[in-house]
């Protein structure tokens, strides 16, 4: 019993300042939203249900620039790629929990349990309560920060306080600290020059971010090999 | 499609995403190249989108949007100094707006 309190104790604080950084995204989100046709109620539900910064932000993005719901699915698609990789590596770590438990745990899979997660397994080995706390713990400090970003997104005016703006600002504060590396900054050139291009052949091309998002990873991972031959 | 279909859709296709992960593919090694492919796509989406929004259709064709242009180099500078999300947002979002109503 003892031993279960410490865990729950040690994933709320390894959580917080992690949940700290999601309420910022989340607040960003809801503020989104409102640049959408996306009403309160449909914005809080979507962090309720998919509980996915990345999908969410995305999502909203495409739908505030007009894209089909089809084109959102697809680009969300392949962002959700990765999640495969992070239930395959959290998978061991999860494995004592019951199976219907598992499933519910694997609705908690994201960057950040990822990151938490993995740390503790190697250190402690296999520990269910401990990533069910951590995901709880962002859960909430999601849905919490994105309800109050859709309530003060919707009582200002958009144009006047810049919130047409926050779109682009929020995105490059999310890729920024993510540019390391020849491989990653191949990447997103590539991406910029194969929108840019697109945008200007066909402006308002509804498959622009879907080709880019499909095809700059290839670059990526040629600079990649070739960093890596040169080594 | 309505944006509650969309909704329901997305929560599908991210549940299937994780599940699929932790149920399945547990144990097999993935091939190097997939697992990097994989790592990069969202560094792709997102710099596209943020291309896409720097560029506003205009009468035939499209124009760059110095305000949020400028918003972003502001966002990115303040990140790169300060390392603080929130703050760098506001400061992005002030440059902009300084920049849509002084050029």
């Amino acid at each position: 019993m003892n031993n279960k309190k410490q865990t729950i104790k040690k994933g709320v604080t390894e959580a917080l300042p992690l949940a700290i950084a999601i309420a910022a995204y989340g607040l960003s989100y809801g503020v989104l939203t409102t640049q959408t046709s996306l009403s309160l109620a449909s914005a809080l539900a979507m962090s309720l249900f998919v509980f996915s910064g990345s999908v969410q932000m995305v999502a909203v993005a495409m739908l505030a620039a007009g894209a089909t719901a089809t084109s959102v699915l697809i680009a969300t698609a392949l962002l959700n790629l990765r999640n495969l990789l992070y239930g395959a590596a959290l998978a061991e770590g999860l494995s004592p929990a019951p199976r219907k438990w598992r499933g519910l745990l694997s609705f908690g899979v994201s960057d950040e349990a990822f990151v938490l997660g993995s740390a503790r397994f190697q250190k402690h080995g296999p520990d269910p309560l401990y990533f069910g706390i951590v995901a709880t713990t962002f859960y909430l400090a999601w849905i919490t920060s994105s309800y109050i970003g859709a309530v003060i997104g919707s009582q200002v005016d958009p144009l006047k306080w810049g919130l047409d703006l926050a779109f682009p600002v929020t995105f490059t504060a999310i890729l920024i600290p993510s540019l390391r590396g020849k491989p990653v900054i191949a990447t997103a050139l590539v991406a910029v020059t194969i929108t840019v291009i697109l945008q200007y052949v066909t402006p308002g091309n509804e498959f622009t971010i879907i080709l880019a998002g499909g095809l700059s990873p290839l670059i990526g991972l040629y600079v990649s090999r070739r960093t890596r031959d040169n080594e | 499609m309505n944006n509650w279909m969309l909704i329901a859709l997305l929560t599908i296709s991210t549940y299937l995403s994780r599940v699929i992960g932790v149920e399945i593919m547990a144990g097999r090694e993935m091939n190097a190249t997939l697992r990097l492919y994989f790592n990069y796509v969202p560094i792709a989406i997102i710099a596209a989108l943020i291309a896409n929004q720097m560029l506003v259709p205009t009468d035939g064709g499209i124009a760059l949007s110095l305000p949020v242009l400028i918003g972003c180099l502001a966002t990115a500078i303040t990140l790169k100094v300060i390392h603080t999300f929130l703050p760098s947002l506001i400061i992005g979002i002030a440059a902009g707006l300084l920049a849509r109503y002084f050029l």
